[in-house]
């Protein structure tokens, strides 16, 4: 019997301890916002052929469940192929070469407005002066919270 | 230790060896009846016959006449128990169990005290981890093996590394001590493990709570320590050698030590060579985020690894003094998952399904060289203990070079280099004016020098000077209620260096133009903390139950990368941003125990609360930085409970069941992520336990099954960028037995360990490999045997 009421009281304390640690006072945001290029204005798409001189409108759709805080356009070269975009298609790469002058284009914005959808609207014109051949674009999106998340695309820049 | 020693001692000053004409021999192991672990130095006596148990609990008798024999078998702190044989030809071997004695026995004094009962009176909420359950539950790194212990769990990368952690918090919140010093690796960075090798160690003590009053800085959390190994025993030369093949990433491992002592002398050595292909994962692709990762035959690419370790002591030992000079050095080459090391996910033209052992990049070497003095000498009722130690870490991490934002691609491999001298002397003397005091002060000196290379930065080259003195007492109120208090101050100075980047960035100028800038990455800083730490507790015996409060507060120094980082983190592709401002962090933890232990059965319950005046927590911001994600080191009060709960109980002599749950909830109470939890938060989970006594079989003496099926629960509380984790279980079952392979000699053990019985397909919330989506290593066959000479 003082077997089972010792067993009793230390099941009862460990239960007490368990329960009372599940009220969350704050209403806390666990989702990820989303980034999308699957839409007919969606651009670039996967293996699109850009032309030096050209002005091109890079464009996504973002969405979060409570608001949307920055986002991010980063274009590198993939000369070297150390890096493949996650749209499922596989583009042809021209041979792996040394990058003499690349196009490195990294630019970040904000949103402002606590929106919940948006779309990315960047305008770039590809220089005449940077290398031509294979590469990656990605774009980042942040939420208020800190939750990013990231899509990725393989282009080619051609003369 | 003294205690022990000479508990060892008295033992075995009663022994004397005799020779007889005749030919049988009677064989018996002595084991502690609650905890089933054999008793070293137990003394077996009949008229004229005289054995002692070995470390392994075995005694022999040999040269014994046909007939009938009554033995006492006695040691300190035990019952004596006396059993009768008949002597014949083929005998059974015969187990003694002894229970320890209740009361404490007051001839002795203070020396017949069991280390247990030493554990008991302290207040200081702590676990003893044996030599037994190291062996029994073995697994690729020492922290794997401890994670067991309820309460404790690890931060791992791969098969072959990990990294502690109590209650849910790691790197620089636990402290790994080893022989007395301070063990300083990288402890700060993610993806790599403790460089230390797990075989040769016999006793590890785990405080679960803040124990910087003994430990200092970063004892915040808790601390493994690494016992120094017991002295040899009087003219004895022994061995072992450790033999491990493991079926899922194809491991082999030996490990052989000796140790001798002549009279005063003595001395240990050790070398470890472990080789292992990729691991398993029952799981043919990965899916991380949008991408898919084709395994080759469930290997997780590129996570081969290999390891040498090499140790030798040299130890001198007499009634007042005795001093050991350690010396260990541990290498490891390990590769990380080739795919995705960290968050940035890579291709490669390198061909890493060739083989499964090949380790391409990107990997990491790691030499942890490490040389300490335990030296103690008693003067009269003062026991003067000091430690000395210098240590070098040397990691270099390699990886294929790539261009980077603005950084052209590197002429070399060699993504990063740390190389960390740390020198550390500690003193301290345990004092007892009389029986009812036990008072200990010491200074705790270390100082640590870092230096930097690679084309990657992450943390400024530093140096660091620390000083910490403390004191405390342990109070005899009466034989079953001690009280213990003690007070420290620390003193800390960081140097960090300055850092510019080794190529130029674009930067945009406020008139409109851009200019290309070597960046400064760190600065030239000098910043100085100092704290107290405090802890305060009571113990109390109340028959078979233990009853233990402590109250205490830790502190923690900020480090160099929470302090200065300033750069791009190419694994986890963000950028990290230290501050300058951080307050050391500051803790305040409350510790219950109760502990109820009869011969049938034990239960015990260790809950605690703790609040963190100001965590400091590396923060994903909203921003970006060169289109990375800024993540910014920011302090904020955190509030943290749980605990574990822990039950085993004896059904018959051969049936025994253990049950243990471990729990912590962790709250960010304000700052940028309030209401969130911590990072790398356990979820609730329990481990249940079966062993069995077999009978023999054949030439398996005394075999045991066991059999533990752990139950995690699904972990919802996360923090950017963490994912929702489910829950699993996984069932491990294990066979220890012995054999008497060579006449006359000490038995060899065999372990046949089958963990992940059923291949279950499973993420632990708390391994790195989480983020990128990696499951748990699949089903893993390993063998184990230790062939004592």
């Amino acid at each position: 019997m003082k077997f089972t009421l010792k067993y009793f009281y230390f099941i009862t304390l460990s239960l007490l301890m368990l329960s009372c640690s599940d009220d969350d006072s704050v209403d806390k945001d666990d989702q990820k916002p989303t980034i999308s290029i699957n839409y007919s204005d969606g651009f670039p798409q996967a293996c699109e052929q850009l032309v030096k001189g050209q002005t091109y409108t890079f464009k996504a759709k973002v969405t979060d469940n409570k608001a949307l805080a920055s986002y991010s356009l980063d274009i590198h070269n993939n000369f070297d192929q150390h890096t493949h975009d996650d749209q499922g298609e596989v583009c042809d790469l021209d041979p792996i070469k040394e990058a003499i002058n690349p196009l490195i284009f990294m630019e970040n914005y904000s949103i402002e407005g606590e929106l919940t959808t948006y779309e990315i609207n960047i305008s770039i014109t590809i220089p005449n002066d940077i290398d031509t051949g294979d590469y990656h674009c990605s774009y980042s999106v942040t939420d208020t919270t800190g939750w990013q998340s990231n899509t990725s695309i393989d282009i080619k820049i051609i003369e | 230790m003294l205690q022990k020693t000479l508990s060892i001692l008295l033992c075995f000053s009663l022994y004397t060896l005799t020779f007889a004409q005749n030919t049988f021999q009677i064989k018996g192991f002595v084991a502690d009846a609650n905890s089933l672990q054999p008793i070293e130095g137990a003394n077996i006596i009949s008229n004229n016959l005289y054995a002692i148990t070995s470390s392994e609990g075995v005694f022999t008798i040999k040269n014994i006449a046909k007939k009938t024999y009554t033995f006492t078998v006695s040691c300190i702190g035990y019952k004596s128990k006396t059993f009768t044989v008949n002597a014949t030809p083929k005998m059974e071997a015969i187990t003694v169990y002894l229970t320890e004695s209740a009361t404490e026995l007051n001839e002795i004094e203070v020396q017949g005290k069991t280390k247990k009962r030493e554990l008991q009176e302290s207040p200081t909420v702590s676990y003893v981890v044996s030599e037994e359950f190291l062996n029994k539950n073995r697994e690729n790194s020492l922290m794997q093996t401890l994670s067991k212990i309820p309460g404790v769990s690890t931060i791992s990368i791969g098969s072959g590394q990990s990294k502690p952690v109590i209650r849910g918090l790691g790197f620089n919140r636990v402290v790994v001590v080893q022989n007395g010093i301070k063990h300083e690796a990288q402890q700060w960075g993610s993806d790599h493990g403790l460089e230390i090798d797990q075989y040769g160690i016999e006793n590890i003590q785990i405080i679960k709570g803040a124990a910087s009053l003994l430990y200092g800085s970063d004892a915040i959390a808790g601390v493994v320590d690494i016992q120094p190994t017991k002295t040899p025993l009087k003219n004895s030369f022994n061995g072992e050698v450790n033999l491990l093949g493991e079926s899922n990433n194809d491991l082999l491992g030996i490990s052989a030590g000796i140790q001798s002592r002549k009279d005063s002398w003595f001395y240990r050595g050790r070398l470890t060579y472990r080789d292992y292909g990729d691991y398993k994962v029952p799981t043919d692709k990965i899916n991380y985020e949008n991408y898919i990762f084709e395994l080759d035959d469930n290997n997780l690419r590129n996570t081969a690894g290999k390891e040498a370790n090499a140790s030798f002591s040299i130890g001198y030992i007499s009634d007042n003094i005795k001093s050991e000079t350690f010396l260990s050095n541990v290498n490891a080459k390990n590769g990380f998952f080739a795919n995705a090391h960290g968050l940035e996910v890579r291709s490669s033209t390198i061909d890493y399904d060739s083989s499964n052992r090949d380790i391409d990049y990107p990997y990491h070497t790691v030499n942890h060289f490490k040389v300490t003095n335990n030296t103690s000498i008693i003067l009269n009722n003062h026991t003067l203990h000091l430690d000395l130690g210098f240590q070098n870490n040397h990691r270099e991490e390699h990886s294929e070079p790539s261009a980077h934002g603005y950084m052209p691609k590197p002429t070399n491999t060699k993504e990063r280099e740390f190389d960390k001298n740390t020198y550390a002397l500690n003193i301290r003397d345990a004092f007892s004016p009389n029986n009812q005091h036990d008072i200990v002060a010491g200074i705790n000196v270390e100082f640590q020098n870092n230096n930097i290379g690679g084309w990657g930065f992450l943390i400024p080259k530093y140096n660091r000077f620390t000083i910490g003195a403390f004191a405390y007492d342990q109070f005899e109120i009466n034989s079953n209620l001690h009280f213990l208090a003690g007070i420290r101050y620390d003193y800390g100075v960081l140097n960090t260096k300055s850092y510019f980047d080794w190529y130029q960035s674009k930067v945009d100028n406020s008139d409109g133009s851009t200019s290309n800038v070597y960046l400064q990455r760190a600065q030239n800083k000098t910043l100085d903390f100092g704290n107290i730490s405090a802890s305060m507790g009571l113990s109390y015996l109340q028959n078979n139950t233990t009853y233990k409060i402590n109250v205490g507060k830790s502190f923690r120094m900020p480090l160099s990368n929470e302090l200065a980082s300033d750069g791009v983190n190419y694994h986890m592709y963000r950028f990290e941003k230290g501050n300058l401002n951080l307050d050391p962090e500051e803790s305040y933890q409350l510790d219950i125990d109760i502990d109820h232990t009869t011969e049938l059965f034990s239960i015990g319950v260790s809950p605690f609360v703790n609040f963190f005046e100001n965590y400091i927590y590396l923060n994903p911001t909203s921003n970006y930085y060169e289109t990375l994600q800024i993540y910014e080191y920011t302090q904020s009060k955190v509030f943290r409970m749980g605990g574990e709960f822990r039950a085993s109980s004896t059904i018959t002599k051969n049936l025994q069941l253990n049950l243990s749950a471990e729990y912590v909830y962790s709250n960010q109470t304000n700052g940028a992520k309030e209401g969130f939890t911590l990072p790398f938060s356990p979820p609730l989970s329990g481990l249940f336990t079966i062993n069995y006594q077999l009978k023999d079989f054949y030439f398996l003496n005394k075999p045991q099954l066991s059999a533990s099926y752990k139950i995690a629960a699904s972990q919802s509380e996360i923090v950017p960028p963490e994912e929702k984790t489910d829950g699993y279980q996984v069932l491990n079952m294990s066979l220890v037995t012995e054999m008497d392979l060579i006449k006359n000699n000490a038995p060899v053990a065999m372990r046949i360990k089958l963990n992940n019985v059923f291949n279950t397909k499973y993420f632990d919330h708390t391994s790195f490999y989480r983020l990128i989506d990696v499951p748990e290593a699949g089903r893993n066959l390993s063998i184990s045997l230790t062939i004592p000479f």
